[in-house]
């Protein structure tokens, strides 16, 4: 008995035992691990129990009674705090009456003056900007930065003047009061720029082109396989193993354009040239790399950005010592990779692991900055100034996608619409489409007949909302009940009887897309009903059914232009052609006056003139769709006048290049010719002869 | 404690019939064994809770019980800030390391109340709205509790209100804190700066290095790339369950709802509204509210009642004027209403500038041009307003979620973008309603550039075993003069291909890439081969293209590079009895598709196709060997958010003797399947992004009455 007890006790107990350590020793396991290794809880900020009695930082009875002391009253306000804010320093009122107009003062006035600061006064004087009576003006632009603007006669402390400063030396180094006057200023450091007051440039040598400018350099969009990753890594890794001290030193620094010339001579430049590189080698290396390095805290830097830019080489930035150019309306982000200086070791990493569709994007992002504000001075001087305007009318200051997207904010005029969706840019990236109707606009010149039957062809569009008739003939138009009964409404506008006032916009035009017409076009329905679908597809193009050719004529050295190249072509007649609203404003507004008066001196300049600016705006050809008159005919009735080649070399040069593109295609309608019934075909009437 | 057990089942008791020395013996190990077994059970029970709940880490324990420290007089002070202070000279980016997910981690000092040698605390413990923020904070990714791994710190000492605390002692307090190290890395917040009669305009606190998420910093105090401007937390917007108000006219055109306004200001606005009585509305403090109403929760114009902030959603504009100081409480009010902000105060520096594009949500008018704004105001289109409108919708919805947290949720997310710009968020996911989004594309091929002629095009010809028609393609694609380069995509892993002297002399490279799997997406494989930015992707089969044809080709893409350019075309059709899409080859006025048997487009698209389609199309179209033109079609038109262009009348490809419809496609089972394809494609992308066009390209004289022999590209087919 004892012993079956003793056997049943001990049962119990190695069972039990077994059980404490199967079931503990886990646990154990778990106790015996330090407590370093095991997965830690984290310890969130805690829940105090009384959390809901806590005093508010502010009762709402003390915000509101906010008391404002007699110093909150502006001009109080104003004196006690130093420094430049637009509403302090800049007198606004002064270009309320005549717009934004910039004064330049007469050279003479002053000192010599160097050559860049001549391409920058010639860059205001050739534009819109510039007005030549002061008392017109809103800006004064002093002619270079070493001089004593106190003698200026209209200096009023510097109130409303902007001075170009493109040869950066330590700050203030002019030489003079500033005073309230703003600065624009080739590299500056971040810390002596006046936020939203002064402008930041970019360096530019003084061999910089004025007008025009090369295009970007970009050939491949991908980079193709064997493009080097990163150029100007050795100044990489020298500023890694910190062989190269950039602090603090003090070398001449000579920096060349890609033409070899030395430019510029700088002291006081915080960081070392390597002397060593050959400058082609340089110039190879740009266009062989996908990123380019870009050396920080140096004068270089912002040349070398350019030069980056320009090649399509996406700039690998650090932390910036210097402001980026136009920083205030360029979003450096989309072109650009930045880093933080103490980062240098990851950068390769960080760049190898780059997406290709944001490779892809920023690549096009720099050809973008580079063509629409960087190459050339005027650009760069035209850029200043709208952001100068963009702050000055803030109501109407463009929006980001207007500054960050083709064609640029240069070409993308606030004055006109500051909603996107007005444009003929951004529908994709809006994700609209341009309106459904068009606006025909008929030209009347001094020969013609009132075009009764084109009224009534036009009409016939199920798309046409209006029709508007520009009489610039010299007898008065006929009464009311001598036109064409049509549901369309009709509207007769009499003209200035000036060629330039067929692209003015009237603000009759209701519609996004223009169709603009000639009294003697002859044009049936369904071209137009065809040429405005396509329109739909390209709204930012000019459909047209009219074509002409530019070539390089050897002989005389200059452009000329033929329509007896017909299988090719980069213009089209503005005698027949769709385009949006849109152009017109660019047309009277963006170009100079000089050129809308050749137009108006010169005969069929006017359509030249159009297709060089919507080729500047768009870099694309015009389009063509087909028409029912046969070509031979066409080809003979242009053969009637000679086409004065004056203008097309007098635009070449005003655009500093030759925008205009070559096309070899035709859109047609589908079914086009094709040998299937009449009667499927949508646009049967265009084969009809 | 051990009665005897009397009837025991099993037989007599076993203890009690023990010696007592045993007894005792028994009972201490049973006891042991006992309470072992309860705490295994207790161990394996509650461990799971410990490790999967963060509550259990969280104390609970009432804001008064935290350590008091006592400051000596003379303790350090922190210097005051430096104003010239940069990320790149005042911030310590090692400690934030580089990681891999390129997200700061952030640390929050625990909570203690200070005092001074004579006991008296040296501002409120802390503040609701401090205690919400770090609570935000700590429920955040960003944050970590290990100050070692931390990048940021944040401290607990609440310096929202300037007005609660006393300077020097709360600056000695924030000197004294573990890593301190002369700011660096550290971040206050600070909503309310400045005191009478001054105001500065950035919190007075000595603070050394420290970066400053203020409310109403100027252009004078705020340092652009370091400092994170915030919005003033208002808690009246905040209580209030305001409803939702789309875009559309207001009652009022514009409000004035602030109390305490300069006696100047109010002036103005008097005049203003003695000048347009309808439209303008401003309102005062009430003088002869009842007891017990809420003062701050009321305005009255004249003998009018108003309740605030209700009243805000009744105005188009409402008025954000400077105060003492440049933030306003009353702004989170107005945009929490919906309502557009004039905001007038010279030099402020807008909530989030830095990233928010508060043009398109407010108005900015000069301090000086007050007496203007009603016709500046007057001439913003009702269409612009409306678009305000519904951008401050879109960021209040964004806030929604968390209202009492968000100037963290912003602030933190800027401070990252500036360690770790490179992974910046741009500006479109800062600033674009989710709304535009959906219906906008953004082109990855954007640059309106036309590629030099000279770079030339990759053909690429998929092939399985039919060497006599691939031979003979071969042949025929090698005699258009832009070629640069012919890959061959051998598909049969069963076959070699021919030798390489039975291959046709051609004066291009011809390189043959052997697959390892019969599929049909190896065709859309971006190749390191390919070095063009053209490719020609072209069936063993299509003979009939004509050199001119292929060329012309070519010189379409060049002008459209970022679309497909190919010759034979299709259509998408609604098909409305039976609800769903419906493949059309029959010829028709119309194009939404162009088959890839022969097409160009941008190598791009090869690597789209192959990383970057979406859902399980890839894998569906190799499964089902078809319609990878047609995914490829989806694929291009969705992100270009462009129509295909469809070159020249060409409608056969593969033999002169074939009916209009080649080959395959004749067959009704293969309609049926394609239709397929585009129904599952549609629903795969949640939309049919295909565009439907009317236009096909032909050479500018294409059929025109002129000599053939003058034309560039005369050798066009008809069909």
């Amino acid at each position: 008995m004892q012993s079956r007890r003793r056997k049943y006790l001990w049962l119990i107990f190695s069972a039990s035992w077994l059980l404490l350590v199967l079931l503990g020793a886990p646990r154990l396991r778990q106790l015996a691990i330090p407590p370093s290794l095991r997965p830690r809880t984290l310890t969130s900020w805690p829940r105090w129990l009384d959390q809901e009695l806590l005093p508010n930082f502010v009762e709402p009875e003390e915000l509101t009674k906010d008391p404002c002391p007699p110093s909150c009253s502006t001009r109080q306000w104003q004196r006690q705090r130093p420094g430049c804010l637009m509403e302090t320093c800049f007198d606004t009122s002064r270009c309320q009456s005549h717009g934004f107009k910039v004064f330049v003062y007469p050279v003479g006035l002053t000192q010599p003056i160097s050559e860049i600061h001549h391409k920058v006064l010639a860059s205001i004087e050739g534009s819109g900007y510039h007005t030549a009576n002061p008392e017109e003006a809103c800006l004064f632009v002093l002619p270079g930065d070493a001089l004593s603007p106190q003698l200026l006669p209209l200096w009023n402390g510097g109130q409303n003047h902007l001075i170009f400063h493109l040869h950066p030396g330590s700050w203030p180094d002019l030489g003079f009061d500033l005073g309230q006057a703003m600065l624009a200023r080739a590299s500056p450091k971040p810390e002596t720029l006046r936020l939203g007051f002064d402008v930041a440039l970019p360096l530019f040598p003084q061999s910089y082109p004025q007008r025009g400018g090369s295009r970007g350099q970009l050939a491949h969009l991908i980079p193709p396989p064997g493009e080097d990753l990163l150029a100007f890594e050795s100044q990489l890794d020298a500023r890694v193993t910190g062989s190269s001290n950039h602090l603090d030193q003090s070398t001449i620094l000579i920096i060349s354009d890609h033409h070899g010339e030395a430019s510029e001579h700088h002291r006081d430049g915080p960081c070392k040239q390597d002397h060593n590189t050959d400058q082609s080698e340089d110039q190879k290396r740009l266009y062989n790399s996908t990123f380019c390095f870009i050396p920080p805290n140096c004068h270089l830097g912002s040349f070398h950005l350019l030069q980056a830019l320009k090649a399509g080489c996406i700039p690998v930035l650090l932390s910036s010592g210097w402001e980026l150019p136009f920083s205030e309306v360029i979003d450096w982000g989309t072109a650009t990779i930045m880093i933080d200086e103490r980062h240098l070791l990851q950068i390769k990493p960080a760049l190898q692991e780059l997406p290709p569709a944001r490779i892809l994007a920023l690549r096009q992002q720099t050809q973008f900055l580079w063509d629409a504000y960087f190459s050339s001075v005027e650009k760069i001087v035209h850029t200043t100034l709208e952001i100068i305007r963009d702050r000055i009318f803030r109501a109407a200051a463009r929006p980001w996608l207007l500054w960050n997207a083709p064609p640029g904010g240069l070409l993308a005029l606030p004055t006109f619409s500051t909603q996107p969706g007005d444009f003929p840019f951004y529908y994709l990236q809006r994700g609209s489409r341009p309106s459904g109707k068009f606006s025909a606009l008929i030209w009347v010149g001094a020969l013609d007949q009132p075009p009764l039957k084109l009224i009534q062809e036009v009409a016939g569009s199920q798309h046409c909302a209006q029709i508007l008739v520009l009489w610039s003939n010299d007898s008065p138009p006929p009464p009311q009940g001598k036109w064409p009964q049509t549901t369309m409404p009709l509207m007769v506008i009499e003209g200035r009887k000036k060629k330039s006032d067929r692209f003015f916009p009237y603000s009759a035009i209701g519609t996004d897309a223009i169709l603009s017409l000639d009294a003697h076009s002859s044009l049936s329905t369904s071209e137009v009903d065809f040429a405005f679908v396509v329109w739909q597809s390209f709204p930012e193009r000019i459909v047209g059914f009219q074509t002409q050719s530019h070539f390089w004529d050897e002989i005389k050295g200059s452009w000329g232009y033929t329509d007896q190249r017909p299988n090719e072509f980069s213009m089209v007649l503005m005698d027949a052609a769709f385009y949006h609203r849109y152009y017109h404003v660019l047309f009277t507004h963006f170009l100079p006056a000089p050129l809308r008066d050749l137009v108006d001196e010169l005969s069929e300049c006017e359509d030249i003139l159009m297709n060089f600016l919507v080729a500047e705006v768009t870099k694309l050809p015009p389009i063509k769709v087909p028409q029912r008159k046969p070509l031979q005919e066409v080809l003979q009735h242009a053969q009637g006048e000679q086409p004065s080649r004056d203008c097309i070399s007098k635009f070449a040069s005003w655009f500093g290049h030759m925008p205009l593109v070559h096309s070899q295609l035709r859109l047609d309608p589908v079914l086009f010719k094709d040998q299937v019934s009449v009667l499927r075909k949508k646009y049967r009437h265009l084969e009809r002869l | 404690m051990c009665a005897p057990v009397k009837y025991n089942i099993r037989g007599p008791a076993l203890i009690p019939r023990m010696k007592t020395k045993h007894r005792l013996y028994y009972i201490t190990l049973f006891s042991v064994v006992l309470l072992g077994l309860i705490a295994t059970g207790v161990f394996q029970f509650w461990p799971h809770s410990i490790e999967s709940s963060s509550d259990w880490a969280v104390e609970k324990r009432s804001v008064h019980d935290v350590p008091v420290v006592r400051l000596p007089a003379d303790s350090p002070l922190p210097e005051r800030g430096d104003l010239s202070c940069r990320m790149h000279t005042c911030f310590d980016v090692y400690r934030c390391g580089f990681n891999p997910k390129n997200k700061i981690k952030v640390y929050i000092y625990s909570l203690k109340k200070y005092v001074d040698d004579f006991g008296v605390p040296v501002s409120n413990t802390i503040s609701r709205e401090y205690n919400e923020l770090l609570t935000a904070i700590s429920d955040s990714d960003f944050y970590t509790d290990d100050i070692n791994r931390a990048c940021l710190f944040v401290p607990s000492i609440d310096v929202l209100n300037q007005n609660t605390l006393r300077i020097k002692e709360t600056a000695q307090a924030l000197a004294q804190l573990a890593r301190w190290d002369r700011g660096t890395n550290q971040l206050l917040f600070n909503m309310l700066p400045g005191e009478p009669p001054d105001y500065n305009t950035a919190l007075d606190v000595p603070r050394d290095r420290a970066l400053l998420a203020g409310g109403g910093f100027s252009t004078w105090t705020y340092r652009q790339g370091y400092d994170v401007s915030i919005p003033v937390y208002s808690s009246l917007s905040a209580e209030v369950d305001l409803p939702e108000r789309g875009p559309g006219p207001r009652r009022y055109f514009l409000l004035s709802s602030q109390m305490a306004l300069h006696p100047e200001y109010r002036s103005d606005l008097e005049a203003l509204q003695a000048k347009h009585e309808e439209s303008v509305l401003v309102l005062e403090k009430c003088t002869n509210l009842s007891e017990g109403v809420l003062s701050t929760r009321k305005r009255c114009h004249k003998d009018q009642v108003f309740d605030y902030p209700q009243v805000l959603q009744e105005a188009s504009f409402c008025m954000v004027l400077r105060g003492a100081r440049l933030g306003q409480a009353v702004l989170s009010d107005v945009l929490q209403a919906g309502c557009v902000p004039v905001i007038i105060a010279d030099s402020y520096i807008l909530p989030f500038s830095e990233v928010l594009d508060w043009k398109r949500a407010s108005v900015v008018i000069p301090e000086e041009k007050m007496r203007d704004m009603y016709s500046v105001l007057r001439s913003i289109p009702q269409r612009q307003i409306e678009e305000m409108q519904r951008q401050l919708l879109c960021r209040a919805a964004r806030r929604a979620s968390c209202p009492e947290s968000w100037p963290w949720v912003h602030g933190k997310e800027i401070i990252n973008d500036r360690i770790y710009p490179y992974a910046a968020i741009s500006y479109e996911e800062w600033n674009d309603p989710p709304a535009v989004k959906w219906s906008s594309v953004s082109n990855p091929l954007f640059l309106p550039l036309i590629p030099p002629q000279s770079q030339g095009f990759t053909a690429i010809v998929l092939t399985y075993d039919r060497v006599e028609s691939l031979f003979r393609v071969i042949t025929e694609v090698s005699k258009v003069p832009s070629l640069s380069k012919l890959l061959v995509v051998w598909n049969n892993q069963n076959k070699n291909p021919p030798e390489d002297s039975l291959w046709p002399k051609i004066r291009v490279p011809l390189k043959v890439v052997r697959t390892a799997e019969n599929k049909l997406s190896n065709r859309f494989f971006p190749y390191d081969e390919i070095e063009t930015e053209a490719v020609l992707a072209i069936d063993d089969d299509i003979i009939m293209l004509t050199a001119d044809e292929l060329q012309f080709g070519y010189e379409v893409w060049r002008e459209f590079p970022d679309r497909l350019v190919g010759y034979p075309g299709r259509l998408h059709l609604w098909d409305h009895e039976m609800s769903k899409w419906k493949y059309e080859s029959e010829w028709t006025n119309e194009v939404s598709m162009v088959l890839t048997g022969v097409a160009f487009y941008h190598k791009y698209f090869n690597y789209l196709y192959t990383y970057k389609m979406p859902g399980d199309i890839k894998n569906w179209v190799d499964a089902h060997m078809n319609c990878e033109d047609i995914a490829m079609n989806f694929l291009v038109a969705n992100v270009t958010g462009k129509a295909v262009i469809k070159v020249t009348p060409r409608k056969k490809f593969k033999c002169p003797e074939c009916t209009a419809i080649d080959g395959l496609s004749l067959d009704q089972t293969h309609m049926v399947e394609r239709s397929e394809c585009i129904n599952k494609f549609a629903s795969v992308f949640g939309t049919m992004p295909l565009k439907v066009v009317e236009h096909r390209a032909d050479p500018v004289l294409y059929k025109d009455d002129f000599p053939e022999k003058l034309k560039s590209f005369p050798n066009i087919g008809s069909l």
